[in-house]
């Protein structure tokens, strides 16, 4: 039995975020139905504007992907910004629950629908570029460091401007350039593979760099959540 | 205005100047290098541009981590000074270094590391500018972009270290090179007083931006604080005087 009144551990704080955030997304079907549909258009387009030289496609769209992915996914992380009003705001920190937790739970359920949205997507581009995944060991897990770090740093840019003016126009514009490491990490393992080298050093770039996020994010909650 | 006011006011348009022209004169001056003539003396503004941006946006960095312990607003005013500074030199070395690489590489533009991480970190910082624009509250202005600030240095070892990480049409360091400067002795010392006087420039500016920086805080607090007119007010009562 426990104490009604006790505060939940940090684990379970965290749970409570990833239970709410999938829940809206459930009601709201943002993720599934309008920025999942548009990275496929998106995929769909470039070779209505490049022209549709089977090779060609072939040899871009493993690029076109992860181009794809860290556009778009950027909406998928950021979609709180937009979705959360000031009075919710103010009634999550109301709550007592750890700023940190918050942030946690934030980013672990932007991460799973960050993981469906690849999955989606790597499908599509197989389908129709004509892509032959390699490097089955490394593959999930380049896709899941992508993800979380992702996750990680489009949470860590919205709990910055999530007040300001034009929050949703700005965030883009804070991550997409910070995501090059992601970027770079992602591709180059992946080439590495498809050349017989080790992609080793571009798998830890990746797992640094999330590393790097959650401890700034972390760190950084509660003096953002004052400053709310 | 006191004469206080005055010196502090104009003294960084005097020293700009000086060291602009010392720059200028110490260029000019120079031998031309024997492979690419005239067009090397861009090197002496590209280079200590460049340098000024690592300097500019580590001292954002180090004022964002200042504000963040102290919660002193000069702090925030410093980072945001230097981090404009740090964009508008970015910006300089990107434009020089591409004016230089169109005769010499024969293209404006090249997909090497070092241009490419150059450009990124520039899109970082106009990020940085943008979310200082976010909001009117300086509290949380400030706190945010200190946080930001701190974030976005992790550019600038990227940008410098990109030309010995990645295989790149760049070239090395010029004057950071381990093995020591791989120039003519002339050429090393005007490249070095370039870079003096445009450290120089960054101090005088960085005056300049401070100073009216604390002025538009001043006016933004001015204008939060100032009580405006009451609803209403513009509502006279009627004349009821008696035979109205």
């Amino acid at each position: 039995m426990t104490d009604a009144g006790a505060t939940p551990g940090f684990f379970a704080q965290v749970m409570t975020i990833v239970r709410r955030d999938l829940l809206r997304e459930r009601r709201s079907g943002e993720v599934l139905w309008v920025t999942l549909p548009f990275g496929a258009i998106a995929l769909l387009l470039v070779p209505l504007a490049i022209g549709t030289d089977a090779p060609t496609l072939q040899r871009i769209g493993p690029g076109m992907f992860w181009v794809i992915v860290m556009l778009f996914g950027v909406l998928i992380a950021i979609r709180q910004t937009s979705a959360e009003t000031q009075a919710q705001r103010d009634m999550v920190a109301l709550t007592g629950l750890d700023p940190a937790a918050i942030f946690v739970g934030r980013s672990t359920a932007s991460f799973l629908l960050l993981v469906v949205f690849q999955t989606v997507l790597g499908a599509v581009t197989i389908v129709l570029y004509n892509v032959t995944p390699t490097g089955w060991a490394v593959l999930p897990v380049v896709l899941l460091l992508a993800a979380s770090g992702l996750a990680l740093l489009g949470t860590l840019a919205a709990s910055i401007v999530s007040t300001g003016r034009s929050a949703t126009a700005l965030v883009p514009l804070l991550v997409a350039p910070l995501s090059v490491p992601l970027l770079l990490g992602a591709t180059q393992a992946l080439e590495a593979i498809r050349l017989g080298r080790s992609s080793l050093v571009w798998v830890l770039l990746m797992a640094t760099v999330g590393l790097l996020l959650a401890v700034a994010g972390i760190l950084s909650a509660r003096p953002l959540q004052e400053t709310a | 205005m006191t004469s206080t006011q005055h010196r502090t006011t104009v003294w960084p348009w005097i020293v700009m100047a000086v060291a602009g022209l010392h720059t200028f004169v110490a260029s000019m001056t120079v031998s031309p290098d024997v492979v690419q003539g005239q067009l090397s003396r861009i090197m002496y503004v590209h280079v200590p541009a460049a340098w000024l941006a690592y300097l500019a946006f580590g001292v954002t960095m180090f004022a964002s981590a200042m504000y963040l312990w102290k919660k002193d607003f000069r702090w925030d005013r410093r980072a945001l000074a230097s981090a404009e500074i740090g964009v508008l030199f970015t910006a300089l070395a990107i434009g020089l270094g591409m004016i230089w690489a169109k005769p010499t590489w024969g293209v404006w533009w090249t997909w090497d590391a070092r241009l490419t991480l150059t450009s990124i970190m520039f899109f970082v910082y106009l990020g940085y500018l943008a979310l200082r624009r976010t909001t009117d509250n300086l509290d949380v202005r400030a706190a945010r972009s200190a946080i930001f600030g701190v974030l976005a240095v992790v550019q600038v070892p990227l940008v410098h270290f990109s030309v010995i990480w990645w295989r790149t049409l760049h070239q090395p360091p010029t004057l950071l090179n381990p093995e020591g400067p791989a120039m003519d002795t002339a050429m090393v010392i005007t490249l070095l007083i370039a870079v003096a006087s445009f450290t120089v420039i960054y101090v005088a500016m960085m005056f300049k931006r401070i100073e009216l920086a604390r002025l538009e805080d001043e006016v933004l607090v001015a204008d939060q604080t100032s009580s405006g007119p009451v609803a209403g007010q513009a509502v006279t009562a009627p004349g009821l005087t008696k035979g109205s």
